[in-house]
């Protein structure tokens, strides 16, 4: 069954007199509880892709829709309600609040996701019950990106976005905080959308969307996956 | 190439770059404002009293002075110049409350007046150079005829001139009018030779009394007669009583002219210097007025101004980091790097201290102008603004400063390698902060977490911010407050202090039996105002005689106080003389017995510097006094004409000069309110528009997460609130303490107890809170614009 349905979907953005087309009438459907990798080289489109299922941006042509509703034409309010309870997101840099320690950055969400999990039941999950009350700058690039990952969860949402979750990591961090990632993602069954340029990572995604000059020139499902253990990274 | 750079990085941040150039703006206008405006007063006020001969010392007798008399004062090694002077407050005939003082200075060398209109000065002329304020105010003008009563006779004439001069520059009726009223009040001069046919007019005209009273039939009584009798002597002896005041210029000290006067005279003689002359005492102290604001309120605009600047210009020094790593990067030469930088401070120096000189001035003149608010209270020809010269180097130092300020903030950023220079800045990093050792943190909210949290990451910022809505508030407090405390002095003055309804003056040397009959007739309470010598330093003994409590003595709490018969009340100003029961000791002008009396208590003095005493302590110490004025509940149309009575003043009339005043102080307030709020306001945008900034990725990150604009407009607002209640706390009593200097600083002018009321601290701090959330509002705004996406991107 499609959770996400993206149908002749166009991003413009215009700068002065000049126009470019991020996005170029993509139409494309995700089902739900998959692992799904989006790759394509840099300007390619793939992170507009995502804020536009994430709710970032609103399309300039065509209708997404998600979990049955049509999120192009949703008010910022909406949108906001929408980001509160349907996505999860993770992000390169990991975009903790500085200023809140690690359990105040996860249960920041209780109050605004409807259907939010226990805050340390998630962060004992991601191992770092030890760093409740540390701030993020007290804490190594792979556990941000832990906390960040607990924080995407605790929102309960349908599906979870990453956009290049290993960026900042070096590698051997980076392959344990995807196992982490993809790990509980398939504990609570969750779809699981990563934006990235790395291939390897790929290898482990149940569909593959290859993106080009904001158009899709590719997409597959592989049938038997490989585990992160598997992959040479 | 890199001077286009500047200008563009300016145009790139240029709410920070407006914002600065409008706090150095305000805060230096406001500074050189206030500071104009009291250079201005002393500059166009010496200016005029050099161009009329303004005296230097007035010197009084009762007996009048003979030519004699003169030329011994003239003779007097350091004298300059010296005249007998007469002025004298006398009625306009055929008008209601309207009256003159009528000066002639025999010698047109000392007081003397400029032409505005008409003839200039002619000592054998028979008109009047009447004041052309009075002339404006009445209707009168050049060619007109005037007449003045003068005890029974009448001074008519032609208006030859409209005038200005030096001796009416603030033109009051006595001490106790606080502001000139034209309508009622003005001046006018003739020459010796008119006085000279006043005078004679006046004998032969008691001399025809004197005749009547002797039963010579009318028919004989004529012109021609009475002529006869008038001698030269005659004529003489009444001049030299008429001209009760020598006026003279000298640059000698007060003791050294007083010995002097002595010696050539062969008697004491009442020497009055120019700062205790009503007109130069009330200009120099509307001087100091101005120098005691300037001091403290507007140092306050331009510290606030300059302190935020460190902030803002600190900020922008980080956000340009990478910039100038790039440049360090390219091979600019560090001192090449810091010399762009600093000229951001520079420039803003420049443009602030321009626009703040240019608001200076208009501020200077919104006070200081014939049409502004000191129009009224000064009459002088020239208002041209004046700068005092410790401007400039403040000027220059806040140039430097705002330059130094920029040199350090850039000078941090070009620490270490290009590398090193190249990486954009790291803010802070987070600590656990005090409270979080309580067990109340762990029930806060985030939000209150996150906001207490960042105000201890970004201190400098908060407490700037802070430091905006202290002064902000202090500026308000001490504004309304001055006001609040000089509207509370009148009405004490108007309620307390002055129950009657008219005030009578009386001639000089009035007979006292005929005085007291008069009073009492009148059913009221009198006073004698006498000039006495304590301790070296000319005062006013006031001598009381109240039973009807229409004239009252009131505390140092604004008590009544029933005067005791056994010692005297020193007016606050002269507390420092003496404890209670200590005793001090007094010489009246004019004579050589000193008096001893034991101080009882201190009183608050509406105007003059004063001892008080009872009638019947001073008719016990003996004291030779005459009644100065008669307070009547009485309307002054149902007051008889009476020889002993030379004007009437309507207690109404007396209080509109004192709202007037009051007025002048409203416009000061106003304009100070008005910057306070614009200061805060521009102050708080700045910090705000910088918080905003600095938290835009939290904001964004926060909206991503699902946070409406709403709950995080909330977010940012609740800081400012906060900060804007503790800002209010802390800048209501400082507001407070400020006030209580300034009444301090000016208690050599006023005994002016503070009085502020719920309404100024309600105004202020309502305005400070509408200042505080339509800054936080505008800024909160700019939350629903935020790019996620591009917020979103890079490290912290």
């Amino acid at each position: 069954m499609s959770i996400v349905q993206f149908k002749n979907v166009t991003r413009v953005y215009t700068s002065g007199e000049h126009e470019l087309k991020a996005l170029d009438n993509v139409s494309f459907s995700l089902d739900e509880g998959k692992f799904v990798v989006i790759l394509g080289p840099s300007g390619a489109g793939k992170s507009t892709l995502l804020n536009l299922l994430g709710g970032l941006d609103s399309p300039t042509e065509g209708t997404i829709t998600v979990n049955g509703r049509d999120i192009s034409t949703l008010s910022d309010n909406e949108l906001a309600d929408y980001r509160a309870a349907t996505v999860g997101f993770v992000f390169q840099f990991y975009n903790l609040i500085p200023t809140l320690t690690v359990y105040e950055n996860v249960e920041l969400v209780s109050s605004i996701a409807p259907d939010a999990s226990d805050a340390k039941q998630m962060i004992a999950e991601v191992g770092l019950s030890d760093h409740l009350h540390n701030f993020p700058s007290e804490l190594s690039g792979g556990e941000q990106q832990r906390v960040s990952i607990a924080r995407a969860l605790a929102k309960n949402p349908k599906i979870l976005l990453c956009d290049e979750p290993t960026g900042a990591l070096d590698s051997e961090t980076g392959v344990m905080v995807l196992k982490l990632l993809l790990g509980m993602a398939k504990n609570y069954g969750k779809t699981i959308v990563i934006v990235t340029h790395n291939q390897s990572i790929a290898k482990m995604a149940d569909v593959v969307i290859r993106v080009k000059n904001g158009k899709i020139r590719e997409k597959y499902e592989q049938k038997e996956p490989l585990s992160a253990d598997e992959v040479e990274w | 190439m890199l001077t286009r750079k500047l200008f563009r990085t300016a145009w790139s941040y240029k709410a920070q770059f407006i914002s600065m150039i409008l706090m150095i703006t305000l805060g230096m206008g406001m500074f050189l404002g206030f500071n104009m405006e009291w250079k201005t007063i002393e500059v166009d006020t010496g200016k005029f009293f050099d161009q009329t001969k303004y005296a230097d010392y007035r010197l009084y007798s009762e007996k009048g002075f003979t030519k004699d008399d003169i030329k011994k004062i003239s003779d007097i090694e350091g004298v300059d110049a010296a005249t007998r002077y007469l002025s004298v407050n006398l009625d306009i005939k055929g008008e209601k409350n309207k009256s003159l003082a009528l000066d002639v200075s025999e010698d047109f060398n000392v007081s003397t007046f400029v032409v505005t209109d008409g003839a200039e000065y002619d000592e054998n002329g028979s008109g009047f150079w009447l004041s052309d304020k009075f002339a404006a105010a009445n209707g009168y003008k050049t060619g007109d005829t005037l007449t003045l009563e003068f005890q029974g006779t009448e001074i008519g004439g032609e208006i030859v001139g409209l005038i200005k001069s030096g001796e009416h520059m603030i033109c009051v009726a006595d001490k106790n009018q606080m502001m000139p009223d034209y309508n009622t009040y003005g001046y006018a001069y003739i020459s010796p030779k008119k006085l000279r046919s006043v005078l004679e007019e006046k004998i032969k005209s008691d001399f025809a009394d004197e005749l009547k009273k002797s039963n010579v039939p009318e028919e004989f009584i004529d012109d021609s007669i009475a002529k006869l009798f008038v001698t030269d002597y005659m004529l003489t002896e009444a001049t030299d009583k008429a001209f009760a005041q020598i006026n003279l210029i000298s640059g000698l000290q007060k003791e050294t002219l007083e010995d002097r006067v002595r010696d050539a005279l062969g008697r004491t003689i009442m020497v009055t210097p120019k700062e205790d002359h009503v007109v130069c005492k009330e200009s120099s102290g509307e001087a100091t007025e101005g120098k005691t604001m300037g001091s403290v309120l507007p140092v306050l605009f331009l510290a606030i101004a300059i302190l935020t600047m460190v902030t803002t210009m600190h900020r922008v020094a980080t956000k340009e980091k990478t910039q100038i790593g790039t440049l360090k990067a390219l091979g600019f030469k560090n001192r090449r790097i810091l010399r762009h930088y600093t000229s951001y401070g520079l420039f803003i120096g420049i443009v602030g201290t321009a626009l703040g000189m240019a608001l200076g001035l208009g501020v200077c003149k919104a006070i200081m102008s014939e049409g502004g608010m000191m129009g009224t209270y000064f009459d002088m020809p020239d208002w041209d603004a004046a700068i005092p010269f410790f401007c400039y180097p403040v000027m220059a130092a806040t140039i430097g400063l705002l330059t130094l300020i920029s040199y350090l903030s850039v000078r941090r950023q070009l620490k270490g390698s290009a590398a090193d220079a190249l990486r954009p800045y790291t803010p802070k990093k987070m600590r656990k902060i005090f409270f979080e050792r309580f067990r109340f943190w762990d029930r806060l909210r985030f939000g209150t977490k996150w906001n207490i949290r960042d105000l201890s990451r970004h201190k400098s910022r908060s407490a700037m911010t802070l430091f905006g809505i202290v002064g902000c508030m202090v500026l308000m407090v001490g504004g309304l407050g001055m006001r609040d405390t000089m509207s509370g002095f009148l009405e004490l003055l108007d309620n307390d202090i002055s129950n009657y309804t008219t005030k009578i003056n009386l001639i000089d040397n009035a007979d006292l039996k005929e005085s007291k009959a008069l009073c009492e007739e009148l059913g009221g309470d009198w006073e004698s105002l006498t000039g006495i010598s304590l301790d070296g330093d000319t005062v006013t003994l006031d001598i009381i005689s109240n039973p009807n409590s229409l004239l009252n003595v009131i505390d140092e709490d604004n008590n009544r106080i029933s005067l005791g018969d056994d010692g005297v009340y020193l007016c606050l100003r002269l507390k420092d003389r003496a404890n209670i029961g200590d005793e001090i000791e007094f010489s009246p002008y004019g004579s050589k017995d000193t008096y001893k009396a034991k101080v009882l208590g201190y009183n608050r003095s509406v105007m003059t510097e004063s001892v008080t005493m009872s009638d019947a302590l001073a008719d016990r110490l003996g004291i030779d006094y005459s009644v100065s004025s008669v307070y009547t509940d009485k309307e002054s149309g149902e007051i008889g004409s009476s020889d002993l009575i030379s004007g009437k003043q309507d207690k109404a009339q007396l209080m509109d000069t004192f709202n007037s005043f009051v007025e002048i102080m409203d416009g000061m307030v106003v304009i100070l309110v008005i910057a306070a709020a614009l200061l805060g306001i521009v102050v708080l945008y700045n910090l705000g528009t910088m918080s905003y900034l600095e938290r835009s990725r939290e904001l964004a990150t926060l909206k991503v997460l699902g946070f409406r604009n709403r709950a995080i407009g909330r977010l940012l607002i609740s800081q400012n609130i906060w900060l804007t209640f503790i800002g209010a706390a802390i800048g209501l009593p400082a507001g407070i303490g400020v006030l209580q200097w300034m009444i301090v600083s000016l208690a050599g002018e006023y005994e002016m107890k503070l009085m502020t009321g719920p309404l100024t601290y309600g105004i202020s701090i309502l305005l400070t809170f509408g200042v505080s959330l339509l800054v936080s509002l505008m800024v909160a705004r700019k939350n629903r614009r935020i790019d996620m996406v591009e917020a979103l991107k890079g490290a912290e």
